[in-house]
């Protein structure tokens, strides 16, 4: 699969978040001196709960608020000019479209390209070669002429995950990708998401889906009303960093008996806030339903991204 | 059959009639354009609004003896503005605030026509007299639809996506508020437009209906807006010369015909017609019934 035009390898992307803080209007702190920087190619998960600022850091990027302190930077320009260069793509929640509006599957993508059309919003020939590339590398181009209400909850999201392949964006961002969405989906996703980080995006996902953090992405901010780690995944997943992020709003739900091994001493620490909580064993390792096959997958993931 | 014809089409000789008809074609296409985006967007109840807050700047217009258009579309805008206004700066809700908001321009224009019946006639104003329009009025609605009909062509697409998805447009780096400014100011002198022809109380109807009929018909943004543009057009103009036959009230004549024909397409509608699905479960449950 070729990348299409704007997603070229060899472009350098750079997303620069840089001591950004939000006040409420009762003078707390919403958000205090967020900083991190991420380069091209890249999987970076956004986690936090709710109310850590996580969502204010990810619309800021998106460029829907400006932050009265600090600055976002993309390719060291600032949010804004990055957007009129097409530079930012946005995967929506599926709660936030109105499904029943009389579009179809490839007018909703071809509104990707609208920001690179001329006044009048006229297609040309490569609009519309981009938009049927775009629908086949996410299986959809049968479904085209479908109006987008009559789609599974996976082949909505793929309609708009096309989109965002046909704008050419270099900085993806997602919220909530798998909510919704069926196995086979969220590895077909997955999968598309790897594609783009090899032709050099940055895919920020912003998630509550702890449990698969790790198993797809290379890099992690933790933030709670700050950023209190990023890197690697698997240098920010530990224990600490997470009880930091997540200490306090824990809550009840049932564990796969196999997650519960002997050699832990049947005790394990679980960290969650979503349907596929965090297990850690004993010394911290983290624990799965199928754990040789994930444990395999993690050290392949965790290879080559050091590679 | 001679008879029938002249029956029918001799009362286009009257001149008035038939300009009555093609300024009510013309009111009709643009509302029905515009229609397509206020019934998606969810501003019906923002069109009713700025179709009753116009009436002071009519009033004002005419007592003053200025284009009675120029007032009413200074009077939409500053309703569209002090909504906007109060809504960012309390907390009541967007709906509250429309109501208060119309309800005060509509008052300060009922007061006005009543302490100046002479020059403002408040029947002209709430129900409209497509058949009495003065040439003036015929250049000032010419104008409006002109334009609005221009912007809306040039500007479907753009409109269109910020009625689907807002963030979008941000994403894209356009700006969200003007194509919301744009839409209300379309909106602003659509209905006053529509004000000429069906009357204050009904522009709401010219603004709604002929869209919300066509998205029962259609899957396509684009199709919706050529069917909504052409429920528009042969509304207004058989409403329109229906209300020379009854001599009844213009407006009457063609939201009646709006109506009607939304409900035959409610209830008949190929794919989404009440009717036509109880039909289908009908037919698929017996097919059934009979194969086991």
């Amino acid at each position: 699969m070729k990348p299409s035009t704007a997603s070229d390898a060899s472009q350098e992307t750079r997303l620069e978040v840089d001591k950004v803080s939000y006040k409420y209007s009762n003078g707390h702190l919403a958000l205090n001196r967020a900083s991190f920087v991420l380069n091209s190619g890249t999987i970076c998960a956004l986690v936090g709960v709710n109310g850590s600022g996580k969502s204010t850091l990810f619309k800021s990027i998106m460029g829907f608020l400006t932050p009265p302190e600090g600055r976002i930077h993309i390719n060291g320009e600032p949010v804004s000019v990055a957007l009129k260069r097409n530079l930012v793509a946005y995967v929506p929640q599926s709660e936030e479209v109105d499904w029943k509006f009389p579009v179809c599957v490839k007018d909703v993508v071809m509104m990707g390209r609208y920001g690179s059309m001329n006044l009048l919003r006229i297609p040309r020939a490569p609009d519309r070669q981009l938009v049927e590339e775009s629908l086949r590398r996410v299986d959809m181009w049968e479904y085209r002429d479908r109006q987008i209400g009559e789609l599974s909850g996976g082949q909505k999201k793929r309609v708009f995950l096309a989109r965002a392949l046909a704008q050419g964006g270099r900085v993806i961002l997602l919220d909530e990708p798998f909510t919704g969405v069926d196995v086979k989906t969220e590895d077909a996703i997955i999968a598309l998401l790897r594609e783009m980080r090899s032709a050099g995006c940055i895919v920020l996902v912003s998630t509550h889906n702890l449990g698969s953090v790790p198993e797809f992405c290379d890099q992690t901010v933790l933030i709670n009303r700050t950023v209190l780690a990023y890197g690697p995944t698997h240098e920010v997943f530990t224990e600490q960093n997470l009880m930091a992020a997540f200490g306090g709003v824990l809550r009840e739900f049932q564990v796969e008996r196999s997650t519960v091994q002997k050699h832990d001493g049947r005790m394990v620490r679980i960290v969650s806030d979503d349907e596929r909580p965090l297990v850690f064993g004993k010394d911290g390792h983290l624990e799965y339903l199928d754990r040789e096959q994930h444990e395999e997958l993690i050290r392949k993931r965790r290879e080559e991204y050091d590679g | 059959m001679d008879e029938w014809t002249e029956w029918l089409v001799g009362p286009l000789r009257y001149d008035y009639l038939l300009r009555a008809l093609w300024v009510s074609a013309l009111i009709g296409v643009v509302c029905g354009f515009l229609s397509a985006f206020i019934t998606l967007k969810g501003w019906s109840l923002m069109g009713d609004a700025l179709s009753h807050a116009v009436v002071p700047g009519v009033s004002l217009a005419y007592l003053v003896g200025l284009p009675f258009a120029l007032g009413a579309f200074v009077a939409g805008m500053l309703a569209a503005g002090a909504m906007s206004f109060v809504k960012a700066k309390s907390r009541i809700r967007e709906d509250a605030t429309i109501g208060i908001v119309f309800t005060v321009f509509f008052a300060a224009g009922l007061l006005l026509i009543s302490l100046f019946p002479a020059q403002v006639d408040l029947k002209t104003i709430l129900l409209g007299n497509m058949l009495g329009i003065s040439d003036s009025d015929i250049l000032q609605l010419v104008l409006i639809s002109v334009i609005t009909l221009l912007v809306l062509t040039l500007k479907w697409r753009d409109l269109m996506l910020y009625c689907f998805d807002e963030r979008q447009v941000r994403a894209l780096g356009l700006s969200p508020r003007f194509l919301h400014l744009t839409l209300m100011t379309l909106l602003a002198a659509t209905s006053v437009a529509a004000l000429q022809a069906v009357g204050a109380c009904l522009v709401v109807a010219m603004l709604v209906t002929p869209g919300a009929t066509a998205y029962q018909l259609t899957d396509r943004f684009g199709r919706m807006i050529c069917i909504a543009m052409g429920i528009g057009l042969v509304s207004s103009v058989v409403g329109t010369y229906g209300s020379y036959w009854f001599n009844g009230a213009t407006g009457g004549c063609i939201v009646t015909l709006q109506t009607l024909l939304f409900l035959a397409v409610f209830l008949f509608a190929p794919k989404q017609g009440h009717l036509t699905r109880r039909w289908r479960h009908l037919r698929h449950a017996s097919r059934k019934e009979f194969n086991t």
